[in-house]
């Protein structure tokens, strides 16, 4: 029978990738319309870009050991035929509100 | 050597692009055979990724504001307003993706059809991801070339 799991790694920093990508979209709505914000991302490292890549890097990298060492360290599980869409829509509609943002919005 | 940093930059986001095609192909062939190969190029896609960003990104807090002064004086402001800013936000979810690569290919392709299936996934999108955002790059050069071209007329 043919083996149909991945890797605890595998989903937690699929589950990761989704939810720090919609986090990164709403990073960009936030401090563009909030100069506060953006004051406060660009004092922290010098640019506002590199805290704002910095942050999501680290969310990524948190999420992914978070949700991998959840469950007693055998980690999140969800059937990769759920895992996909997750992904998808995470990266999709990321990517749908910061083309959006600056094409209509900003 | 500020021209050399920005074209180093396009040719890693380029390599990153050409692994990611590498990974598709080979993960729609996945054998115990080529296994090995497809671990390895998804790790070369996010090693180009991450070149390709931090050069990127040296490029962008270092050079780019005086660019980014002449394209907002020139005839396409958009350049800036729309293209590098769009860019500049997507390239993060472009590094995320091919940091990821490595994780999905490293499951037992061969032996595995959902594995294959969500590396298809993820090798798809980072070609299509890493165009649209190659080709904001083209543009905001142009942007560049533009504004003093007008300016010399």
């Amino acid at each position: 029978m043919e083996n149909r799991t991945v890797s605890k790694y595998t989903t937690s920093f699929g589950l990761a990738l989704a939810l720090s990508s919609l986090l990164n979209a709403v990073l960009v709505v936030v401090k563009e319309k909030s100069p506060a914000v953006q004051a406060a991302m660009k004092s922290l490292t010098g640019h506002h870009w590199i805290t704002h890549a910095a942050i999501v890097l680290a969310l990524f990298a948190g999420f992914g050991f978070l949700l991998a060492g959840g469950r007693g360290g055998r980690g999140w599980t969800l059937p990769v035929n759920r895992l996909i869409p997750t992904l998808l829509a995470g990266v999709v509609v990321s990517g749908a509100i910061i083309v959006g943002f600056y094409l209509l919005a900003d | 050597m500020k021209e050399i940093i920005l074209m180093t930059h396009v040719a890693f986001g380029v390599g990153c692009v050409l692994a990611a095609v590498w990974v598709f192909v080979d993960t729609l062939n996945a054998s115990a055979a080529n296994l090995k190969r497809i671990q390895w190029v998804s790790r070369a896609a996010a090693v180009f990724m991450w070149l390709s960003f931090l050069v990127g990104g040296y490029w962008y807090v270092v050079f780019y504001p005086a660019d980014k002064t002449i394209i907002l004086k020139g005839p396409w402001p958009f350049a800036h307003e729309y293209f590098m800013e769009t860019k500049e936000h997507l390239v993060i979810m472009l590094l995320l993706l091919a940091t990821y690569l490595p994780v999905a290919a490293a499951n037992p392709l061969a032996a595995n059809r959902d594995a294959r299936r969500l590396v298809l996934w993820v090798a798809a999108l980072i070609p299509l991801l890493g165009l649209m955002i190659e080709g904001h790059g083209a543009v905001i050069a142009m942007g560049v070339k533009v504004a003093l071209l007008a300016k010399q007329i």
